[in-house]
C-alpha cells in the first residue's frame, strides 16, 4: 500500500497519468484529438520543446538558482541564422547547423561568464541576455531577409523518416538517451549533481565549479540553437520572436518532471514527460478556442501551482 | 549584596547536558571572569543570562529578587547588556545607528530623532578617541570597517545599553594593545559606578589585568570561584584541566615514533596568510603532527590555505622535494594533498546523492576519468569503505540516510582509493560517535604507518595527546609551543593555549 502510494507520488508517474487523462479529455472535447496522426504531430511539437528543456534541465540541476531565461531568444536567433545560411538549399544544412551551434555556444558562454566571473545571479544575467537577443533580432530583421528552410530540413522535421516516425522525434529520443547516459554514467554528469547539491563540498573535492557552470550554460545555448533550427524546419520560414514561448514552457517542463529548482535533484526522463504534457495541454486549450494570451496565463498559473506542490514537498523533507 | 546570582542553573540539548550545574554570583563593582575550555558550558551560561537560551532548571536572582528571563528583550528590560562574540551589527548601517539600534531615539512617536541619535552615539564613540585607527567615523558604514573597528562598535553598542549588568564574551580577540588598554580603562570606570561585569577571555594576561574574581567551569559545572589576587595562573589552569592534568599521554596509546630518516612528507617554511602567520614545521613520512590550541587560533585557516582554499601571503611549502603552491583544492588534490574537514555539512557531504558518488570524486580527478563505470567504481569504493568499517546497506542509498559518523567515514574513504602523500585533518571527529572515532584513528595510524605525512588539528585534547607524535600549539595565529615526548601533557597544552600570545 505504502509502496503504491509512494510510486504514485513520483513526478514521472503523475506526469504520465496526466498525459493519458488529458488525451482522453481532448478526445472527448474534439473527436480525433488522440488519433495517431494528431499524436505524432503533438510529439513533433513536444520534441522541439523537449530539446530546449534539456538545456534548461542541466542549468537548473547545477543549482545556485541556475535558470536560463535566454533560451527563447537563442531559439529565435538560431532560426534566423539557419534560414539565412541555408536559404532554401539542402547544401546549406550542415553550415547552418554549425553556425547555429556556434551562436548558441557563444551566448551560453556569455551567460556562464556573467554568472561565474561577474557573479550576476542567473535570473538577472539570462534575463538581460534575453533583452540583448531580442534587440539583436530587431536589428538583424531590418538588415536581411528571414530566409527559408531547406527542403531536407523540413522533411526531417515533418515527414516520416524511419518506421513512419519523423526524424525530429528520433532526434529527441537520441537526446533523451544522451542525457540519461550523461547524467548517470559520466563524471561530468555526477559533477553536475555534486555542484547542484553542495557547491562548496564539490569545490573542496576538486570539482572545477566555475568551468562546470559555464559549460552548463553553453550546453543550454546549444540545445536551444538546435531547437531553433528544427523550428525553422517545422514552420518553413522564421518569423519574429518565434522562440519566445520557450522560456516559460521549458521551465515548466523541467519542474513538472520533478527536477528541483534548488538544483541537484531530478533528471531528464521526467522533463520529457513534462514537455509532452504541456504540449497536449496546449493542444486542448487550442481546441477549446483559448487564444495565445489565455494559454500563457494557464501556463503561468501551472508553474505557480507546481511550485506550491513541489515546494511544500521539499520543505517537509528537509 | 550580589547584583546577579545563579543557583544550580542547568540546560540540556536533547541528550547532551550542556550545563549540569551553574552557580555564579556577580557583585556590584566587580569584573568577574568566566573561564573554561571549549564546550565546557560557559557560552550556554552566558546565553541563559542574556535570555537567548531558556534554562531547564535552577533560579536566577537580580538584586536578590528571583526573576524569569524569557528572552533577549526581557533581559534588556531587567538590566542586562551583552557583547556578542559573533557580533550583532548591521553592515549596511552607520556606526552611530548601530550603537543606538536597541533604543532608537524617536520624536513625534514615529520619526528618528537624528540629532539625539548623533549625540547619544557620540558619547560612546568619544570613549575610544585616538585608538580606532584610520577610516573610522560616526557616519561610516559598519560593513566598511576593519575587524577590530567592528569589534569596537559592538563594545560601544553594549555600553550604550547602560545596563547595570554587562556581559563581554571575548570582546578583545581582534583588538590591538592600545584598544585593549582603553577598553580596560572604561571597564574600571564602570566598576567604580557599581556595575557588575562578566568577562570572558582566553588570554591569561588580560584576565589578571582586569579581573577581580574568576569562576572556573568544567564539563558543564562551575567548579570554583577564586579571588584573582590570591591565586596564580597555574592554579587556574590546573582547575580547568581537572585531576589527571599532569599525567603525560599514556604510554599504551603512544603512537609509532616517526623517523626523519624516511624523509619529510611536507615542509612548511615561514607561512603566513589570512588568520595565521610565520608558521614553520616539517612532517616526516609516517608522522602524525598534532596542531593544538584554542579554537580559531589559525589551525583551520592554515590547513585550508595549504589545501588551496585560503589565501597565503608569504612563505613556502614543499611536498616531498617539490615546491607546492596549490591555487585551488583541485590543484592540491592532483599534487597528492588531501583535506578532511570536521564541518562535513559544508565541506564534505554531497547531500541527497548516493554513497558511491560521495566516495568517487577524488578518484575521478586523480585518474582523469570521463566515464563513470558502475562496476569498476564499486570495486574501488568497497575496499575504501571497508577500511573504515563503514556501515551501509547499498552504495546507491543517499548519503543522508547514514549516521553522522558513517557519513564522515564515507568522506574519508574518498581519499583512500588513490592515496595522497599528505593528509590534512581539520577537526575530523567533530560531532561523531565514539566508535566511529575509534575506527577513524585506527585508520589514521595505519595510514601513517604506510608512510603518509599527517597533520591533525583537533579540538579534543585527548585525540591529540593520544595520537600525535608532536604537538604544535597555536595561539593568536602562530605556533607558540612545541610539545614532544614527556611534555605532551594536558596541563602543558592548556598552559600554552592560554598564555599571552
Amino acid at each position: 500500500m505504502n509502496v503504491a502510494i509512494s510510486f504514485l507520488k513520483k513526478p514521472l508517474v503523475i506526469a504520465l497519468l496526466l498525459i493519458v487523462a488529458l488525451l482522453y479529455l481532448g478526445e472527448g472535447l474534439s473527436p480525433g484529438f488522440a488519433s495517431a496522426d494528431q499524436i505524432l504531430r503533438l510529439l513533433i511539437v513536444a520534441s522541439l520543446l523537449g530539446i530546449v528543456a534539456a538545456g534548461q534541465n542541466v542549468v537548473i540541476l547545477g543549482g545556485r538558482e541556475g535558470i536560463d531565461l535566454s533560451v527563447g531568444g537563442v531559439v529565435s536567433l538560431s532560426a534566423i541564422i539557419a534560414g539565412n545560411v541555408m536559404n532554401g538549399a539542402d547544401g546549406g544544412i550542415l553550415p547552418a547547423v554549425l553556425a547555429c551551434l556556434a551562436a548558441g555556444a557563444f551566448f551560453g558562454l556569455l551567460n556562464g561568464l556573467g554568472v561565474t566571473l561577474l557573479r550576476i545571479p542567473p535570473l538577472v544575467m539570462t534575463l538581460g541576455m534575453l533583452g540583448v537577443l531580442q534587440g539583436l533580432l530587431v536589428v538583424i530583421r531590418n538588415g536581411i531577409p528571414s530566409g527559408r528552410a531547406a527542403p531536407g530540413l523540413s522533411a526531417f522535421v515533418t515527414q516520416p523518416l524511419v518506421l513512419g516516425i519523423p526524424g525530429i522525434i528520433w532526434l529527441w529520443i537520441a537526446v533523451g538517451l544522451f542525457m540519461a547516459f550523461m547524467l548517470s554514467r559520466t563524471v561530468f554528469g555526477h559533477r553536475i549533481y555534486a555542484i547542484g547539491s553542495n557547491e562548496h563540498a564539490a569545490y573542496m573535492a576538486g570539482v572545477p565549479v566555475r568551468r562546470m557552470r559555464i559549460g552548463l550554460f553553453m550546453i543550454s545555448g546549444m540545445f536551444a540553437a538546435v531547437a531553433g533550427l528544427c523550428l525553422l524546419g517545422y514552420s518553413g520560414s522564421s518569423f519574429a520572436n518565434v522562440g519566445e514561448q520557450y522560456m516559460l514552457s521549458s521551465i515548466i517542463a523541467v519542474v513538472f518532471g520533478g527536477t528541483s529548482l534548488a538544483g541537484g535533484k531530478g533528471g531528464y526522463t521526467g522533463t520529457m514527460a513534462g514537455a509532452l504534457l504541456l504540449v497536449i495541454l496546449q493542444g486542448i486549450l487550442t481546441t477549446v478556442n483559448i487564444d495565445e494570451s489565455g494559454r500563457q496565463m494557464v501556463f503561468g498559473a501551472t508553474l505557480l501551482l507546481l511550485m506550491l506542490f513541489y515546494g511544500r514537498g521539499r520543505a517537509m523533507r528537509a | 549584596m550580589s547584583k546577579l546570582k545563579l543557583n544550580g542553573v542547568s540546560k540540556a540539548y536533547g541528550a547532551t547536558l550542556a550545563l549540569r550545574r551553574g552557580d555564579l554570583e556577580i557583585a556590584a563593582g566587580e569584573v568577574h571572569v568566566l573561564m573554561g575550555s571549549n564546550g565546557s558550558g560557559k557560552s550556554t551560561l552566558c546565553k541563559i543570562i542574556a535570555g537567548s537560551v531558556r534554562p531547564d532548571g535552577g533560579e536566577i536572582l537580580i538584586d536578590g529578587q528571583p526573576v524569569t528571563i524569557s528572552g533577549p528583550q526581557s533581559a534588556r528590560a531587567q538590566g542586562i547588556g551583552i557583547f556578542y562574540q559573533e557580533l550583532s551589527l548591521a553592515g549596511n548601517r552607520s556606526v552611530e545607528e548601530n550603537i543606538c539600534l536597541a533604543m532608537l531615539p524617536v520624536k513625534a512617536r514615529m520619526f528618528i530623532d537624528r540629532a539625539a541619535l548623533k549625540a547619544r552615539a557620540a558619547r560612546y564613540i568619544d570613549l575610544f578617541t585616538g585608538v580606532f585607527g584610520d577610516g573610522f567615523a560616526a557616519e561610516t558604514l559598519v560593513g566598511n570597517l576593519r575587524a577590530d573597528q567592528r569589534q569596537l562598535v559592538e563594545i560601544m553598542k553594549a555600553l550604550a545599553s547602560e545596563a547595570p549588568i554587562l556581559i563581554f564574551d571575548e570582546p578583545t580577540s581582534a583588538l590591538d594593545r592600545a584598544q585593549v588598554d582603553r577598553f580596560f580603562d572604561i571597564l574600571r570606570r564602570l566598576k567604580r559606578d557599581g556595575r557588575g561585569i562578566i568577562f570572558i577571555s582566553h588570554r591569561m594576561d588580560e584576565i589578571t589585568a582586569i579581573g577581580d574574581r574568576v569562576t572556573i567551569i568544567r564539563d558543564g559545572e562551575t567548579i570554583k570561584t577564586l579571588n584573582l589576587n590570591e591565586t596564580d595562573p597555574a592554579a587556574v589552569i590546573r582547575l580547568m584541566v581537572g585531576g589527571a592534568g599532569d599525567m603525560p599521554a599514556s604510554r599504551s596509546s603512544a603512537p609509532a615514533v616517526a623517523s626523519f630518516a624516511t624523509g619529510a612528507a611536507m615542509t612548511v617554511d615561514k607561512l603566513s596568510g589570512a588568520g595565521f602567520r610565520n608558521v614553520s614545521f616539517e612532517v616526516a613520512k609516517g608522522e602524525i603532527l598534532g596542531l593544538g590550541g584554542l579554537h580559531g587560533q589559525g589551525q583551520s585557516a592554515m590547513l585550508r590555505a595549504i589545501f588551496g582554499a585560503g589565501a597565503i601571503t608569504s612563505g613556502g611549502i614543499r611536498i616531498g622535494g617539490d615546491h607546492f603552491d596549490a591555487r585551488s583544492p583541485r590543484d592540491a588534490i592532483r599534487r597528492g594533498c588531501a583535506y578532511v574537514s570536521g564541518d562535513r555539512g559544508r565541506d564534505g557531504v554531497i547531500v541527497g546523492r548516493p554513497i558511491i558518488e560521495n566516495v568517487t570524486p577524488i578518484h575521478y580527478l586523480r585518474d582523469r576519468l570521463m566515464i563513470a563505470h558502475p562496476r569498476s567504481l564499486k570495486e574501488k569504493a568497497m575496499p575504501a569503505l571497508a577500511a573504515m568499517h563503514t556501515k551501509f546497506a547499498s552504495l546507491l542509498h543517499p548519503i543522508n540516510s547514514l549516521s553522522g559518523g558513517n557519513q564522515q567515514k564515507v568522506i574519508i574513504a574518498r581519499w583512500l582509493i588513490d592515496r595522497p602523500d599528505v593528509l590534512l585533518l581539520d577537526d575530523p571527529t567533530k560531532g561523531i560517535d565514539l566508535s566511529a572515532k575509534a575506527d577513524l584513528f585506527a585508520l589514521i595510524r595505519q595510514l601513517a604507518a604506510d608512510g603518509l605525512g599527517i597533520l591533525l588539528y583537533s579540538s579534543e585534547d585527548a585525540e591529540l595527546l593520544g595520537n600525535a607524535n608532536r604537538i604544535l600549539v597555536f595561539n593568536g595565529g602562530s605556533v607558540t609551543r612545541e610539545l614532544t615526548g614527556e611534555d605532551r601533557t594536558r596541563y602543558n597544552l592548556y598552559q600554552a593555549a592560554y598564555e599571552a600570545a
